[in-house]
């Protein structure tokens, strides 16, 4: 269904003109990936979901057998929830479109540097950036935003404001944390993708008299859009299923899924009716990216 | 390529504003970790290297450092053994069910931590083999989200490869396995390391899928810190995350030596 | 208002009847529940492993300073100390009969949710009989009959005198001076909790009526929520939240540090934070042994007097020393101090604790 980074345009051929030992019997390649996600992924996540449709019971974790759908009507009839899915959807969106139009130069310039020092030293950057523990770069951020942080305090003391600007504790400050979290992998993404593009082409292009901004709007984007969807899917995905930075940054009034389920599952302790959250945020999430694989696809003319 | 620059004056603007947006935090971190007063303050209020040096006598954050660091290492050992193997299947096989693995392989992404934590704990707990809140229990649940991230590096650059390499070496008489090892192996190495960077940097920095599978005992770095913030603002993490960045540094600058950054991100 | 009392009446016997009937299924004859006594003794356990739970981090190191490195040794065991938080999930996917842990110490909502999921814990009265020093505790720290309070903090406002209004009465939370400037925690917290329930005694016909509580919390909006009583300091220290709901010790700690900052304890509705830790019944042997020592130790006033030094919390036993820095700010333990002290009825907020969560998020979130 996908893959996180990018596959060229011209995606090799699965065909007969290979000779015949490279296409042997390779499943023993895959088998142990297979076994693995099977046995420690499909089960445990699927009998956790299988408890979804058990009556909510604080304390209870084994599966009774009570088929019922009273979790999901729950979550279908009470504002609450069902906002909350509207919400994730649109944070998760919204995080991957800033991430891929702020990611997009960064990676394009670590891409092309003509001083690979330079890409290093911003790659290296960009690594740091995520080594740190995300909790507490998440503190740094409230240093910046919150209502007495720098950049209040900055724009108070320059008289440009009088009142602090509310950029933490509602969906501002949960989408710049996201997106501090998860420009990264969109980065990562990218160059691949951008550097496999042959430069040769936008000098063609060019010296043809095209101008910078055409040859990168006909040339350079769609031919790294590979990339584009590898990364805005993996950001998505990310996103969305984050817990700690719209707890830490939300102030609790941005409440996603992730935050219904950890509540139920960790605190209240009805673990039915978390797994029938999750069960609903990883159904909600596959439909969104399959959506957007398949207005990708029409629009990019089967190219990704 | 010609001295005409070929970079956007948009696109540096941009660029700098995303590389604030990734800085800034870690600048401020680090700057309260180098603080000298009693709490987390910024402004700081003088330059100390105290907190560095409370880092290397706490009794909690240096094992959790170490903890994480092994873990991350065993991690990214399995996780890239598997992924590059599933990759070269993922790339090479003819058959139908590889659109469908590539799916199945990036679902541990799509779901939140806590819930795969918590699946994962309630299962190891039913089939009670005695994984349940032990060291490997929680290898499994690192090596299942970093998988993905493994999977995709080198399924990108196994497509790049050109083939005709391999098969030159068949026709001189290599064995496939040999063709393999000694021709395709080398030129797929900087995608199984950045694939492998990638595994390390993410098990390093999981939070909530350890939340239900961390060990007594046995807690991880981001768990030490997120604890340790929840009572009060201790310098001392901001510089166990000071640490944790150097160590990124020097490994990515040896790998870089190893086998040159600008191939190690990129496709060929 | 009437038939709301009713169904919560009936929801409390049908919960009851659910908490009995697990109660005799688990009665079985286990064999780790024969009988363990304890005096006071100190016992070589021959290098036993002692599993164990509290929250991590400073609290961590200091108890490890304080008790159990020396424990360790005095009584050749070995302590693992999980402080992945939150237990209950913990105790509940292992069942009764194989226990993560010997001995927990918790906060009573999370400790009555699991007393009330199954027979986790050892009666009080058996803990007793087995730990001499629990002789000298006050009355309040056996009360719940579920664990033993060893230490405990007293709520109050914590709020900044560099504003000109300061609270004289618990509802002076809600003067329009205050507003946007309050603040308080999410519902799984504690500290939350107890606010709410505090708010329902004052604006409503008592500490369980909910429906005042949610009225008193919509009208304190907007707040600031916070997660942990760590974050809520810095909130207060930066000036972003100028009244929040706090911990004494917290608070105190806060004022000792120079923070332009004041305490107003809420008389109304003596609330306390309390430490309580829990002895699993059906622990091993050993195991339960050395959660005996354990305990009698925690619960020794010198280690209670050199753990307020350290955490500025209260101790439970009588005859523990306040440390001077606490006394100078009028911290006392005597009878007159800790008469009065309210435990509240968790079981009944636990009963509607998913109503009242789902309420809760519904206004902090508008």
């Amino acid at each position: 269904m996908t893959e996180l980074t990018a596959s060229p345009p011209d995606s090799p051929p699965v065909s007969g003109t290979r000779p015949a030992w490279l296409t042997p019997n390779l499943w023993w390649l895959v088998i142990p990936a297979i076994l693995f996600i099977l046995l420690f992924f499909l089960i445990p996540v699927l009998s956790l979901f299988a408890s979804s449709f058990d009556k909510a019971m604080p304390g209870q974790i084994t599966f009774q057998g009570n088929f019922s759908w009273d979790n999901y009507e729950r979550i279908f009839t009470r504002s609450l929830y069902y906002t909350a899915i509207w919400r994730s959807v649109w944070i998760g969106a919204a995080v991957a479109a800033v991430c891929l139009v702020i990611g997009y130069p960064l990676a394009f310039i670590i891409a092309r540097s003509l001083r690979p020092g330079i890409a290093t030293l911003i790659t290296i950057l960009v690594l740091c950036s995520m080594q740190l523990d995300m909790v507490i770069r998440l503190y740094g951020l409230m240093v910046l935003m919150g209502d007495k942080g720098l950049i209040n305090n900055g724009l108070i003391a320059l008289g440009i404001i009088s009142e602090p600007l509310p950029l933490m504790y509602n969906w501002v400050g949960v989408i710049v944390g996201l997106v501090q979290v998860t420009l990264p992998f969109m980065i990562l993404s990218l160059i691949g993708s951008i550097r496999s593009i042959n430069p040769a082409l936008e000098e063609a292009a060019r010296s043809l008299g095209s101008s910078r901004w055409h040859v990168m709007r006909t040339i350079t984007w769609p031919l790294s859009l590979p990339g584009i969807y590898a990364g805005t899917l993996l950001v998505f995905a990310l996103a969305i299923s984050s817990y700690v930075v719209p707890a830490l940054m939300g102030g609790w009034k941005v409440i996603t899924l992730p935050i219904h389920i950890y509540q139920q599952i960790a605190e209240v302790g009805r673990w039915q009716f978390g797994a029938a959250v999750a069960a609903i945020l990883f159904l909600t999430s596959l439909c969104a990216m399959a959506l957007y694989i398949v207005a990708l696809r029409r629009n990019a003319g089967g190219r990704v | 390529m010609d001295d005409v620059n070929p970079v956007p004056l948009t696109f540096r603007f941009i660029a700098a504003l995303a590389l604030m947006v990734l800085l800034v935090p870690v600048l401020i971190v680090v700057l309260a970790g180098l603080n000298s007063g009693e709490y987390l303050t910024f402004p700081p209020e003088g330059f100390s290297l105290r907190w560095v040096e409370n880092f290397f006598t706490s009794p909690t954050f240096l094992p959790a450092f170490k903890l994480s660091f092994g873990l991350a290492l065993a991690t990214t050992l399995i996780s890239t053994v598997l992924g590059t193997l599933a990759s070269i299947f993922l790339t090479r096989s003819a058959s139908k069910a590889r659109e469908f693995l590539r799916g199945l392989f990036f679902l541990p992404v799509v779901l939140p931590g806590v819930v795969l934590g918590l699946a994962l704990y309630v299962f190891f707990i039913w089939t009670d083999v005695g994984l349940a809140r032990s060291l490997a229990g929680l290898i499994i649940g690192h090596v299942l989200v970093t998988m993905p991230f493994v999977i995709a590096t080198v399924t990108a650059s196994l497509v790049d490869l050109d083939l005709s390499v391999e098969e030159a070496a068949r026709s001189l008489g290599a064995t496939p396995l040999q063709a393999f090892w000694k021709v395709t192996l080398p030129l797929i190495t900087p995608g199984i390391s950045a694939g492998s960077i990638f595994a390390f940097i993410v098990s390093f920095g999981q939070f909530e899928l350890t939340l239900f599978l961390a060990t007594p005992d046995l807690q991880t770095l981001p768990l030490a810190i997120y604890s340790s913030l929840r009572y009060a603002f201790e310098p001392t993490a901001a510089a166990a995350g000071i640490f944790a960045i150097c160590l990124v540094t020097v490994s990515t600058l040896i790998s870089t030596r190893l086998s040159n950054l600008k191939k190690l991100l990129s496709r060929r | 208002m009437n038939d709301e009392k009713k169904g919560l009446s009936r929801r409390t016997l049908l919960k009851t009847g659910a908490a009995a009937t697990g109660v005799s299924l688990f009665n079985i004859n286990h064999v780790w529940s024969q009988d363990v006594t304890y005096s006071g003794e100190v016992f070589d356990a021959g290098g036993a492993v002692l599993n164990i739970s509290e929250w991590g981090g400073y609290w961590e190191e200091t108890q490890n300073q304080l008790l159990l490195n020396k424990f360790q040794k005095d009584f050749n065991c070995q302590i693992r100390y999980d402080s992945t938080f939150p237990w209950f999930p913990k105790y509940v996917a292992a069942g009764p009969q194989d226990p993560p842990f010997a001995m927990t110490n918790w906060n009573m909502p999370e400790m009555f949710k699991t007393a009330g999921a199954g027979d986790y814990f050892m009666e009080v009265e058996e803990v007793k009989a087995n730990v001499p020093n629990s002789a000298d505790l006050w009355d309040f720290a056996m009360q719940t009959g579920v664990g033993v309070t060893w230490a405990f903090s007293r709520y109050c406002y914590v709020y900044r005198t560099d504003v000109e209004v300061a609270p004289k009465s618990f509802k002076d939370f809600w003067l329009p001076e205050y507003a946007g400037k309050r603040g308080t925690y999410i519902t799984s917290n504690t500290l939350q909790m107890m606010f709410f329930m505090a708010s329902c005694n004052a604006f409503g016909s008592g500490e369980t009526d909910f429906d005042a509580g949610y009225e008193a919390m919509r009208k304190a909006m907007p707040m600031k929520i916070s997660d942990f009583t760590g974050n809520m300091a810095t909130l207060v220290e930066r000036g972003e939240v100028n009244i929040a709901v706090q911990s004494d010790a917290e608070a105190l700690l806060q004022k000792e540090k120079g923070v332009p900052v004041d305490l107003y304890y809420w008389d109304e509705y003596k609330g306390i934070l309390t430490q309580t830790k829990t002895i699993s019944k059906y622990a091993d042997p050993t195991s339960k042994k050395l959660a005996f020592a354990l305990l009698n130790r925690t619960l020794d006033p010198g280690y209670q007097s050199a753990f307020a030094d350290t955490f500025w919390m209260r101790p439970s036993n009588k005859k523990a020393v306040i440390p001077e820095k606490m006394a100078a700010l009028g911290v006392a333990n005597t009878a007159d101090a800790t008469s009065g002290l309210h435990i509240p009825d968790w079981s009944a907020y636990l009963v509607d604790e998913i109503d009242i969560v789902e309420t809760t998020n519904e206004i902090f979130g508008s």
